[in-house]
């Protein structure tokens, strides 16, 4: 069933609500259970009595209403615990809802709770959730890893048979990875399109608040919703939104553009897959142009990971045990103290991209690393738009590689394990709005394709993600 | 590496902070209140939050750039200046620092001495620490104030030079209404340098004030003469009247700063520079000069006058109905006397442009004395009255009529044969006792110039 037919049955008193929360909370905790995809629970009958209510009084609107949606862990949800994934962080009940979040709710939704992450968002594949938080497990082999950051969101995605959306968040390849390597719909918006009010910065000039779920139609419903400028956040977009939901999977006429190198660096099966989609777009009417896009290719992909750490490491400074969250028994002065606290409570690779980060912003180094990548940030965005005067779209793999085990994982040097961003990376510093589509497995495993589209063409992608959806 | 030549180098870093209603970032006001009750998550730099400008700040901020004669940057760029320290709450603070909002100005001293004006950029306060015996207690209720950091050259030679350029950038503050002299805080930290001890800079923070500026410089002067000089920061204690280490310059943080990712670079139009600009009244030294040129004003009465710009708005308007020099000198004896003495601001008295200019021109035309003048003036900082009304109900009407003089004088010579005898041998000053006693007898109302001419007649 597809949300808007669901929504409706439950505005028109078709389905109990009460029940039907219930029984899907039951549902996503026996799911939790097994998987260990949720953080923190909202009072989720709570909501459910209320919305009922609301129906009985005849009352009952919203294009969400009923809809339970879940919420990465680093999207503030008022007096529900928001950490990140941290334990740095644990304990912390935000005073106010993300304007994603608070959009939701004013179209009805029930917020079930908060979906757990890589912390702070640093991680690809799904382990590396902070100190003391049980490891997601990949929803369709519980062996491999589910993909990260937003892994409990693209797990429980896949997992949820009740009607369930998920707000997932990227900010280098956050939302397209975990949806790939789960088999689910993620759509990553342009940069500026939805608020980041309420959204914990990684990297603020990178983060988006994206949507996960079942189908395309149902993905778009939810960034409908939460897309258009916010008082809150001055770097929301104001560009219209336009409508996102009800559009054809029409291709007819659409110009594919193809990055060699990209498939290239993608495992044998990956490639096959991808490009056989490909292939039956073109069957529908689709054009093939190969294009190149050398600077992206070379350097975006480090030059995303010198601002993403520079912007994180200042974002996580603030973390010090003082004002929020953990706090310590006061011994020392303040710099003794804030380092235990941040020594004790950050996870290693949150140690790892402070060092960096901080490094790559010092006096001596900050022409050489900081300034230099944020002049081939504005490259790489020129090579996109000149690209995009000659397509309509770019169709890639969106991981090289199909979810791994931990096995596999553990053999990665950390180098290797930055190089699985390769793709998804400078698209997201490009801040261009980009879908992964499921389009076929290997050994099960889901394998995801990337359509990306210039600034603000969501609506673009959506339609061609929509022909993918109905490949054979 | 420098090409100073002077005995002494010294360049300010000063803070202001800006009267605005609310912080550069967030919507909380800005007034006095409990500890850690005017804030929000922003400027607690809660999760999620974010920053958004005060257009106000903005306003202010380019107010005071181009007052100071700074071109205005084409964008607005914010940096995060990240150290630790408990009362940032977000462990860094966003300034401007690839691009002030103004560079490149200047501040001229009276000598001719021309003070530049590197930079003048906004950041917010971080909040403030109370310190306990084995701890300190942080208030964020400051946190996000607004500031402007003027950044001088190395351009001033003297403790006195320092005082004057302070002196005078308050005044432009005041003039521009950006600054609250009752509440707002100016802070200045000093670069100082003397050429016996190779130019060796040191920062002298946390200077409040132009007297202190001065007492401080003359202080570490003194202290680099005869001690060993090292490149390093040290404090101003003002109770103590010394400066103390703070840390050497090798070790002082790295703020590894970056552009604030959460607020768009935003465009700088010329129109809202023209509007800013047309917004600036004129400052007080043009103003001053003025005077002096048009009207013949003493330089330094014209200076002490334009001080302040109520008080410069209110003398242009009673000279407008009196005359110029007569009016200044009204405004430097009595008014601004009076102003001092009773601590009122000018808008908290009753003076107005109409009660001021009557008193002055009854005074001028010979409706009363000087000192019936003085009286009334006294009288007008409480209540509005009218001074001619108040001549005639009090009876203070100057004396001016000859005979009635005439009588009191001789009546007052017999009184004081003394005094006579005195004036006759040629004491000047018994002259003017002898008027003194007509003031007495007359309240002050006697036309004491009429009088003295009348005394020099009559003992002739
Ligand atoms: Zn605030």
């Amino acid at each position: 069933m597809r949300i808007s037919e669901f929504v409706e049955a439950a505005k028109k008193g078709n389905i109990n609500i009460i029940e039907h929360t219930k029984k899907a909370l039951k549902e996503a905790e026996k799911i939790n259970e097994e998987y260990h995809y949720i953080t923190a629970w909202a009072d989720v009958e709570q909501q459910a009595e209320q919305l009922q209510k609301r129906q009985e009084e005849g009352n009952a609107t919203g294009k969400l209403f009923g809809v339970l949606i879940s919420v990465k862990d680093d999207m503030c949800v008022k007096g529900i615990e928001s950490c990140a994934s941290s334990a740095i962080l644990k304990g912390y009940k935000p005073l106010f809802n993300a304007t994603a979040v608070e959009r939701c709710i004013r179209e009805g939704a029930i917020i079930l709770g908060k979906t757990v992450q890589d912390e702070f968002g640093f991680g690809t594949f799904g382990d590396k959730a902070g100190i003391g938080y049980k490891k997601p497990k990949n929803p369709v082999n519980k062996k491999h890893f589910p993909g990260g950051s937003s892994s409990g969101a693209g797990g429980l995605t896949k997992l949820a048979d009740f009607p369930h959306l998920s707000l997932a968040e990227s900010t280098g390849g956050s939302t397209a990875a975990p949806a790939s390597f789960c088999g689910v719909i993620g759509i990553t918006p342009t940069y500026g399109r939805v608020s980041r009010y309420g959204l914990i910065d990684y990297a603020n000039s990178m983060d988006k608040i994206c949507t996960m779920a079942r189908t395309v139609e149902d993905a778009a419903l939810l960034l409908e919703i939460i897309s258009g400028q916010d008082e809150h956040d001055s770097t929301s977009a104001p560009e219209k939104v336009p409508q996102l939901t009800d559009i054809p999977a029409n291709v007819n006429g659409i110009k594919i553009g193809i990055i060699k190198e990209a498939f290239e660096g993608a495992d044998n099966h990956v490639r096959k897959q991808v490009l056989d989609a490909v292939y039956q777009l073109e069957q529908k009417g689709a054009r093939k142009i190969e294009i190149s896009l050398p600077i992206t290719m070379k350097y975006g992909l480090a030059a995303y990971y010198v601002l993403a750490m520079c912007e994180a490491s200042t974002n996580l400074a603030k973390y010090c045990g003082m004002r929020y969250g953990q706090h310590e028994k006061l011994s020392g002065n303040y710099n003794e103290y804030f380092s235990r606290v941040r020594t004790q409570y950050f996870g290693e690779e949150v140690k790892r991209r402070i060092l960096l980060g901080t490094f790559a912003r010092m006096a001596g180094y900050r022409d050489a690393f900081y300034t230099k990548a944020a002049q081939v940030r504005t490259k790489i965005i020129e090579e996109y738009n000149n690209v995009f005067s000659q397509v309509d779209v770019i169709i890639t793999p969106t991981m090289p590689i199909t979810a791994p085990t931990a096995e596999e994982v553990k053999k990665l040097t950390p180098l290797q394990h930055y190089l699985m961003d390769v793709i998804t990376a400078p698209i997201n510093l490009a801040g261009l709005p980009h879908i992964n589509v499921p389009c076929g497995q290997h050994n099960e495993m889901p394998i995801g394709m990337l359509i990306t589209g210039k600034h603000f063409a969501e609506a673009k992608i959506i339609q061609v993600a929509k022909a993918v959806e109905n490949n054979e | 590496m420098n090409n100073f030549t002077t005995d002494v180098v010294i360049g300010l870093e000063i803070h202001v902070q800006l009267n605005t209603t609310t912080g550069l970032f967030c919507g909380c006001p800005i007034k006095p209140a409990e500890p850690n009750t005017a804030t929000c998550p922003i400027c607690l730099g809660h999760p999620g939050a974010k920053p958004l400008v005060n257009e106000k700040a903005l306003e202010y901020g380019a107010k005071v750039a181009l007052a100071l004669g700074c071109k205005i940057a084409p964008t607005i760029t914010f940096s995060r200046k990240t150290y630790f320290y408990p009362d940032l709450a977000k462990n860094f603070q966003i300034t401007q620092f690839e691009l002030p909002l103004g560079n490149n100005g200047h501040l001229v001293l009276d000598d001719g001495t021309i003070v530049r004006i590197e930079r003048a950029h906004l950041e917010e306060d971080p909040g403030s620490i109370i310190r306990e015996t084995e701890s300190v207690l942080v208030d964020y209720n400051r946190s996000g104030v607004p500031l402007c950091e003027i950044v001088t050259g190395p351009d001033m030679h003297s403790p006195e030079q320092a005082r004057e350029f302070m002196k005078k950038l308050l005044n432009i503050l005041g003039y521009l209404g950006v600054y609250d002299p009752n509440t707002g805080i100016v802070k200045a930290d000093a670069n100082v340098s003397i050429k016996e001890k190779n130019y060796t800079r040191v920062e002298v923070k946390n200077i409040t004030g132009f007297k202190e500026i001065e007492r401080a410089l003359q202080y570490e002067i003194q202290r680099q003469k005869s001690q060993d000089v090292k490149l390093e920061t040290r404090g101003w204690d003002s109770e103590k009247g010394i400066t103390h280490f703070m840390r050497n310059k090798e070790t002082e943080a790295d703020y590894g700063y970056i552009v604030e990712p959460d607020l768009p670079i935003f465009e700088i139009s010329q129109d809202w520079i023209r509007s800013i600009q047309a917004s600036i009244p004129e400052l007080g030294e043009q103003r001053a000069a003025r005077w002096v040129k048009d009207w013949k004003i003493d330089e330094t009465d014209a200076k002490i006058i334009a001080n302040n710009l109520d008080v410069a708005d209110l003398f242009e308007k009673v000279a407008k109905k009196s005359k110029p020099i007569i009016v200044s000198r009204w405004f430097r004896r009595d008014i601004l006397r009076q102003l001092n003495e009773s601590k009122l601001e000018l808008n908290d008295t009753k003076f107005n442009e109409n009660n001021l200019a009557e008193t002055i021109n009854l005074v001028d035309t010979g409706g009363a004395t000087q000192q019936v003048g003085s009286n009334i003036i006294q009288l007008l900082t409480l209540q509005d009255i009218s001074p001619g009304d108040y001549v005639i109900e009090t009876g203070l009407q100057q004396i001016s009529d000859s005979n009635e003089l005439k009588k009191l004088c001789v009546e007052t010579i017999t009184e004081h044969p003394k005094a006579v005898e005195d004036y006759k041998k040629g004491e000047e000053n018994s002259l003017q006792f002898l008027v003194g006693q007509i003031m007495r007898k007359t309240k002050g109302t006697a036309n004491a110039q009429k009088v003295k001419e009348l005394f020099e007649g009559l003992l002739k």
